[in-house]
């Protein structure tokens, strides 16, 4: 390892000879480099003071990064010099982009941050630079039993590598533990508890490069993801669901030897401590209906807080994951939908987080997949960095043409990348009703099958003589409902008569109950007139033989009680007329009424009977 | 023009209330369907009496199984 670092330390003095006049126009008077080592990631903050030595105006820097570290960059943005005090959040960054000039070392990627405004001659400026690695962490040795410790190796230059020339700099190695195996000693090293300092150097040239190894132990564990699938599902009628499919793998030092399950249980700190015990992720606040599983079924062994800032998940794996083990597990849970879809300008768009919710997990292949409703149109992305895109479809519940997909894929993301995306779309709210008539148009077809099979003849012979029977049975019974409805409506205006006589007893109004008699007469006549067709038509029935007999009785009854109410109501009218008390009255028509109320009771019975037919 | 949150034409509360209300109603017209196929002869049921009665079923059983759907967490 060391040979090589000096290797490429004589390449790039020979390259500090070749190309070092070409950018000289920039000096950094001060560069702070800040290392951070505590977790499987490694984060460089370098705090840069760029000044212009040379006439010209300008405004790009140039950072340069060697191909070894290149390989491994996930992340790198520019932003403002916030000093000490460290406020988050203001959001801004320079824009950054990847350079290819032919004048300069081809071992050597560069990458270009454009100002935000132009240096002239002895102007300078202060900004910071987050460079983020995958990878870069490498374990040694490789394999590891299971009582043994992780021990991880990290290179870089003890200079900071640029094409212009450094006057003050220094750098600073933080590692998540006071136990450092070994670490490259220069000129100007201190060790201070879990952290190592280089520095200051003074006035060194473009492109030195001066190699340092750090040798420490890290029980971090390395989660690193080599493909998780997030599927985020909307759902106009008040939800996003959000399906995480993960295939992890614990990407430290490989495991050796024998898992001992007894010793893992009695000392797990000693015995598996690199191990990945536990996961914890970090959900959208008023998440709701979380599910843990794998291809198994559900794992129990997880739980869940929530307060009004995060929900917090946390997970164990089926086993303690030593490294090299794999397991993969799917996630699951719902949120709210007005606080992650927005309507502006008539387009309809969700912002959302792009990453993954469990902390500090490398992702070598992130693939966001947005499920939009159907009828979905005009589909566009905005995201904060690149992806590589396209678009699916797919079938989901009640589906006819199937939803419109937006695929996104990021290589080697890490937690910088957790940032909103935004999805616009164009739908028309009234296609949110496709999926209730899909529903109302099935269940309306069993009906209309019901009444085809009802309505249908189905019969194979249709000279048979139990059909014939059956179709002269059907008329029979046809017969009699109607002959039962005329004689309901004929109770309905006797009563509607009895009334207009109570009528008569409260206003005294003979005129008006006389026209209701008068109505109820004609409605009377009408409705014998129509009972006499069936009447004929159960006559002539063989079937209905059986019957006749006490549907006769039932139209002599109705017709009696007719007759009977008639005497009842123009005995009262005749009584009003002449002015003759109420005592009167009621001696007069109380036979009648006493012979009413007993033929009610009969023709009740009769209907009765007629009605289990 | 600032962006304005899309929030779900239904409170999601009140699903499970509604599923069971319109499940209910749509449940009734159905039952008055079937008794009134297997209790009036054939000929002299109304293909229109039939056909309104299933129509309103299936509209309270077709909305009444959507919010049963949703309430249940299966948002289609």
């Amino acid at each position: 390892m060391r040979e090589m670092g000096l290797r490429l330390d004589v390449f790039l003095l020979a390259l500090t000879i070749l190309w070092a006049p070409a950018l000289s126009d920039l000096v950094l008077s001060k560069v702070d480099r800040r290392i951070d080592l505590t977790s499987q990631i490694a984060r460089i903050t370098s705090t840069l003071k760029v000044e212009n030595a040379g006439s010209g105006l300008v405004s790009e820097v140039l950072l340069a990064f060697p191909e070894s570290q290149a390989k491994h960059l996930a992340h790198l943005t520019a932003t403002p010099n916030e000093g000490k005090g460290k406020v988050k959040g203001s959001g801004i960054s320079y824009p950054v982009q990847l350079v290819h000039a032919k004048d300069m070392p081809p071992s050597l990627t560069f990458y270009s941050v454009s100002l935000p405004k132009e240096l002239g001659e002895g102007d300078s400026f202060t900004f910071d630079v987050l460079a983020v690695f995958t990878h870069a962490l490498k374990p040694f040795p490789e394999k590891i039993t299971q009582a043994d410790i992780q021990l991880l190796v990290f290179q870089d230059s003890a200079h900071y590598l640029s094409p212009y020339a450094v006057k003050v700099q220094t750098l600073s190695v933080k590692l998540p533990d006071a136990r450092i195996e070994s670490y490259t000693r220069i000129e100007n090293t201190k060790n201070i508890g879990s952290e190592i300092k280089y520095g200051p150097y003074e006035n060194l040239p473009p492109y030195s490069y001066s190699p340092i190894v750090v040798h420490f132990e890290s029980n971090q564990p390395f989660a690193v993801a080599e493909e998780l699938v997030r599927e985020i599902e909307i759902s106009h009628w008040g939800n996003i669901q959000v399906t995480e499919h993960y295939k992890l793998v614990h990407g430290g030092a490989q495991s050796k030897g024998e898992f001992s399950r007894l010793d893992y249980q009695a000392r797990p700190h000693v015995r598996g401590a690199s191990a990945i015990k536990r996961l914890v992720a970090t959900l959208p606040p008023r998440a709701h209906s979380v599910y843990y599983r794998d291809e198994i079924g559900n794992v129990s062994t997880s739980n869940l807080w929530s307060d009004f800032k995060k929900t917090e998940l946390e997970i164990e794996p089926r086993y303690p994951m030593f490294g090299g083990w794999r397991t993969a597990f799917t996630i699951g849970y719902g949120l709210p939908l007005h606080e992650f879809l927005f309507e502006s300008d008539g387009k309809r768009f969700i912002n959302i987080s792009f990453g993954c919710p469990i902390n500090e997990v490398v992702i070598d292949t992130l693939i966001v997949k947005v499920v939009l409703p159907e009828g979905s149109r005009d589909i566009s992305v905005s995201a904060p960095f690149p992806l590589k895109q396209w678009q699916e479809k797919k079938f989901s519940h009640l589906d006819l043409f199937g939803r419109p997909v937006v695929a996104l894929e990021k290589t080697n993301a890490v937690p910088e990348h957790n940032q909103k995306f935004q999805v616009y779309y164009k739908f028309n709210s009234l296609a949110m009703l496709w999926e209730p008539l899909m529903l109302i148009f099935g269940i309306f077809f069993l009906f209309v099958t019901g009444i085809v099979y009802m309505h249908v003849d189905m019969s194979i012979s249709k000279s048979s003589a139990s059909y014939l029977a059956k179709l002269q049975w059907d008329e029979v019974q046809a017969a009699i409902q109607q002959i039962r409805n005329i004689i309901t409506r004929c109770l309905v205006i006797h009563d509607k008569v009895e009334a207009s006589l109570r009528d008569l007893s409260r206003t005294g109004d003979i005129q008006a109950c006389k026209a209701a008699r008068k109505a109820a007469d004609g409605l009377l006549k009408e409705l014998s007139k129509e009972m006499k067709p069936l009447l004929a038509f159960l006559h002539s029935s063989q079937q209905a033989a059986h019957l006749l007999p006490k549907v006769e009785e039932l139209v002599v009854k109705v017709k009696d009680l007719e007759e009977r109410l008639m005497v009842k109501h123009s005995t009262i009218v005749d009584c009003y007329e002449k002015k003759y008390g109420g005592r009167e009255i009621e001696n007069r028509v109380a036979s009648q009424v006493q012979k009413i109320t007993a033929l009610r009771q009969e023709v009740d019975d009769l209907l009765e009977f007629i009605d289990e037919i | 023009m600032a962006p304005k949150p899309i929030a779900s034409p239904v409170a999601v509360t009140w699903y499970p209330t509604l599923a069971v209300v319109m499940l209910a109603i749509g449940l009734i017209f159905t039952a008055s369907f079937f008794i009134y196929e297997a209790t009036i002869s054939r000929k002299s049921r109304s293909l229109a009496k039939e056909l309104i009665t299933g129509t309103v079923a299936s509209v309270f059983l077709g909305f009444g199984s959507l919010f049963l759907l949703l309430a249940s967490g299966v948002y289609v």
